[in-house]
């Protein structure tokens, strides 16, 4: 899973009013348990899911381990 | 699961059986492949298909006695399929040189022959073929007996000798001018590993088996006449080669008798229906041969026969193009395998269990139940993904909660004078004024979940016009019979339902449900069958509708049965007669009653693969010209939502003034929840007049267009999940925000699902711009 830089770049964390950056995040699903980069808030690590992602790969591999 | 039970029910499933036509060639040529290549103008490989099956396919595709025609399903048809002249043209237009093939090293054993009929020479061919050392004794001095006295138009002199001529070129030794009468025979048997005889006009008598052709227990076989008993050149050929498969199997020392019952002809289990194959004369050859043209027309007449009733009316076998055979195998295979690919999940919960190809099937093979049993299975075993019948879970939790669930007693007398009576004039049946009540609860009115979501304004009325047509009370009972938890196959939740439900029966010292929803009477009768039930639609059938004077404009119509109600036909029989009685021309469709199909919300699919859903939709709604009458909520919805004209029951018994009912849309799936609890909050006041807590008011105030409505409906997203997700986000901050649009994008795990709300606001007001969801959790740290 990645994520295109123009789905992104103006998002920033509303919080810690930070841009966010890519790094390592661990997902889980079912008995899947693995890493991925994705965008995240350096500061409070809220990651950033957009619609594309959401439904494009992340639907894809959820899918995937679900038919097995 | 009971994997050797399922296995056995796969294997009653005859779509993988032979038509009758190859069943009784006595080489089962594989006719419908053959027919299938001619018809596509493939001649060279309907060749090979008989290269492949006949012996001396050029001198038998001439002058076969073709027993596979009279036996053609096509003879009740316009005339039996032309087979053996589809041959004589494949010969002429698709014939190849043969394949040059590498002598095999003769160590196996030495074989003596006696006689070159046809029997002969396909036995010695074939063992010749196997390694085996041949040597053929012919009593004259030329090969192919009484093959000559086939040469005429079809099989020429010249043709007949050059297929004679490649039995010498193979290298089989032969003897020409050699008689073998019993004397000489017995030196043969002595002298060979084993001894084929096909001569003709053998007169001594011999103990033949009629499976192996073995002569005793002799290393001697038999064929030909002497085993046909008639004249038949098939017949021969195939004699001579089962009588060479026994030698081999008799040389090589194992069962001669296993799995040969189907060798020769046989009885296919496959009974082709062709009542309604429209007649299609035999095509008359022009000349000696079909043209290729006429071939090919000539192979377009073939039926292919093969059973197929339950995937004609089946959109799911058809959309995976999977027999029941195959498609238990499939489950079989999941089943046993602890762990690696489940594939067949999705699959699985596509099958919206309506039962149409048990009723189609002569052998009464059901799906249904083993898809149902599958499915359960899966969840014992913890392999059914959660999204496939999440959301329906929780929509039949939230009626069982208390937002909708609700059990009363009907008001006493005194409690509900102005409520059920009043004067007797009336232009309709419907009588009120008179109180029926006992004190005793008789009837249980049980909507079920779907009815008052869909028709909340009408269920009051419903109530009111049960209570002044039953005699005894009439309580009322809303909440969901479990029938989505028994399509998910959740044993444990419907057990705990039906419970719930026994439970209140008890209190109510057993009272008769009166159930409006088909999938409420398909679950009572198949859970809960000491419950006595009725139907709300017989009672109307039987007290008379409550607004006869209503009717407007008579129409034809076609009811779409419920798929739950397929063996209840009195049920059917009465919406049909209350249409009728409101003035409506009915017009059955091909697939209805016993048969009817599913408008693909059953069995969960709706919700597990909306694709397939829509592909029952769309088959079933252009099955009919006329608009559609249904008397399921949930079959209008999807009817509706496909595009076509479909009134459910109670827009004709309760129409709204100024509305279409036919074309009215549902209720979105929020709507549907605020329906429910409106429904009960309306009841409890104006019936029991009972203080009710107004609903919780929204936390914030949505402005939603009409796209991203309609994604939140195909997302399975609720209002109370966008309002959940913005409350979280405006209290805790934690969300995103776009400097260049000023949209904020949040999210919120809720259960299973994580939700996210793209939105802006503008003072108090929220503007949605986008709504989705993942299942996949993340892990933040
Ligand atoms: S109707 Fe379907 S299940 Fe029954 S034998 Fe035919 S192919 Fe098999
Ligand atoms: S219609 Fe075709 S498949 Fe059926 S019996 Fe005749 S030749 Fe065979
Ligand atoms: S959808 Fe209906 S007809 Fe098709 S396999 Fe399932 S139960 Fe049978
Ligand atoms: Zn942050």
């Amino acid at each position: 899973m990645y994520q295109e830089k123009e789905d992104y770049q103006s998002w920033i964390c509303d919080k810690c009013q930070k841009e966010l950056e890519l790094s390592k995040v661990k997902v889980r699903y079912l008995e899947g348990e693995f890493e991925v980069e994705l965008l995240n808030c350096p500061t409070c690590h809220q990651v950033f899911v957009n619609e594309s992602l959401a439904l494009g790969k992340m639907l894809e591999v959820e899918q995937g381990l679900e038919d097995k | 699961m009971n994997l050797d039970k399922l296995l056995e029910t796969g294997d009653r499933c005859i779509f993988l059986e032979p038509p009758t036509c190859t069943a009784n060639c006595p080489v089962h040529l594989e006719i419908i492949e053959f027919i299938s290549e001619i018809e596509k103008g493939d001649f060279q490989k309907a060749y090979k298909l008989m290269e492949k099956k006949l012996p001396f396919h050029k001198i038998i595709g001439r002058i076969c006695d073709h027993p596979c025609e009279s036996v053609c399903v096509r003879n009740e048809a316009g005339g039996a399929i032309s087979i053996s002249e589809l041959e004589k043209s494949v010969l002429e237009y698709g014939a190849a040189k043969p394949k040059k093939v590498w002598p095999v090293p003769k160590k196996k054993g030495k074989i003596a022959v006696v006689g070159s009929g046809l029997s002969g020479l396909t036995a010695a061919v074939d063992l010749d073929k196997k390694g085996y050392e041949i040597v053929l004794y012919e009593k004259t001095d030329r090969l192919g007996g009484r093959l000559w006295n086939h040469i005429g138009d079809s099989l020429k002199e010249k043709t007949l000798s050059e297929e004679l001529k490649q039995v010498e070129d193979k290298g089989i030794s032969i003897q020409f001018n050699r008689l073998i009468d019993e004397n000489s025979l017995s030196d043969l048997l002595s002298e060979y590993d084993a001894v084929y005889l096909g001569a003709s006009d053998w007169t001594a008598p011999l103990e033949i088996d009629k499976i192996t052709f073995q002569v005793g227990e002799l290393n001697l076989f038999a064929g030909g006449a002497m085993v046909t008993q008639n004249d038949s050149v098939i017949f021969s050929a195939s004699s001579g080669r089962r009588a060479a498969l026994s030698i081999e199997r008799f040389l090589s020392k194992v069962s001669l008798t296993d799995s040969r019952d189907r060798e020769g002809i046989f009885e296919t289990p496959l009974k082709q229906d062709v009542s309604e194959t429209d007649v299609l004369p035999k095509v008359e050859k022009q000349a000696s041969v079909y043209s290729q043209e006429e071939a090919i027309q000539e192979a377009k007449r073939c039926i292919k026969c093969q059973c197929r009733k339950c995937m004609d009316g089946c959109n799911h076998l058809r959309k995976y193009d999977i027999s029941p055979y195959a498609y238990i195998r499939q489950i079989n295979h999941s089943e046993r395998i602890i762990l690696g690919t489940h594939y067949a999940n999705k699959m699985i919960n596509s099958c919206t269990e309506c039962g149409l190809c048990q009723e189609e099937c002569f052998l009464d093979i059901s799906m249904k139940d083993v898809i149902q049993e599958t499915r359960e299975s899966m969840v014992e075993r913890n392999k059914m993904p959660v999204s496939a019948h999440d959301f329906a879970l929780k929509d039949m939790a939230f009626s069982n909660s208390s937002r909708f669930s609700l059990v009363r007693k009907q008001p006493s007398k005194e409690a509900s004078k102005d409520l059920f009576y009043y004067p007797l004039i009336s232009f309709s049946d419907y009588v009120k004024g008179l109180y029926h009540g006992t004190g005793k609860t008789e009837y249980l009115f049980y909507p079920g979940c779907q009815l008052p979501a869909s028709y909340p304004d009408d269920i009051k009325g419903i109530y009111e016009y049960l209570v002044g047509h039953m005699k005894g009370d009439v309580g009322i009972y809303l909440g969901c019979c479990g029938a989505p938890a028994d399509w998910a196959g959740r044993q444990d939740l419907m057990g705990e339902n039906v419970a719930a439900i026994k439970k209140v029966w008890e209190e109510m010292e057993r009272p008769t449900f009166i159930l409006a929803c088909s999938s409420c009477i398909r679950v009572f009768e198949k859970y809960l069958p000491e419950i006595k039930v009725r139907s709300l639609w017989d009672i109307y059938l039987e007290k008379g509708l409550p607004n006869k004077n209503w009717i407007k404009s008579p129409q034809t119509l076609s009811v779409h049965d419920a798929c739950g109600t397929r063996e209840n036909s009195e049920l059917q029989e009465s919406i049909r007669k209350i249409a009728e009685s409101l003035g409506y021309t009915i017009e059955e469709m091909k697939y209805s009653k016993e048969k009817t199909k599913c408008c693909g919300y059953g069995g969960l699919v709706y919700y597990a693969n909306r694709e397939q859903a829509d592909g029952f939709v769309a088959e079933r709604i252009q099955e009919s010209p006329h608009d559609i009458l249904v008397y399921c909520t949930m079959c209008k919805d999807l009817f509706v939502s496909g595009g076509k004209r479909t009134y459910h029951l109670l827009d004709l018994i309760y129409p709204k003034d100024n509305e279409d009912g036919a074309v009215k849309k549902m209720p979105t799936l929020s709507e549907r929840h605020q329906n429910r609890s409106l429904v009960k909050r309306s009841l409890l006041k104006e019936i029991w007049r009972e203080d009710v807590d107004e609903p919780v008011p929204d936390d914030y105030q949505l402005v939603i267009p009409e796209t991203v409505r309609q994604n939140m409906e195909d997302r399975y997203i609720l209002l109370e999940d966008v309002q959940a997700v913005i409350k979280n986000a405006q209290e805790i901050r934690k969300r995103f925000y776009n400097p260049d649009s000023g949209d904020y994008l949040a999210s919120l795990k809720i259960e299973h699902v994580t939700f996210w709300v793209q939105y802006a606001q503008e003072d108090d007001k929220f503007l949605i711009k986008s709504v989705y969801s993942h299942r996949m959790e993340i892990v933040e740290e």
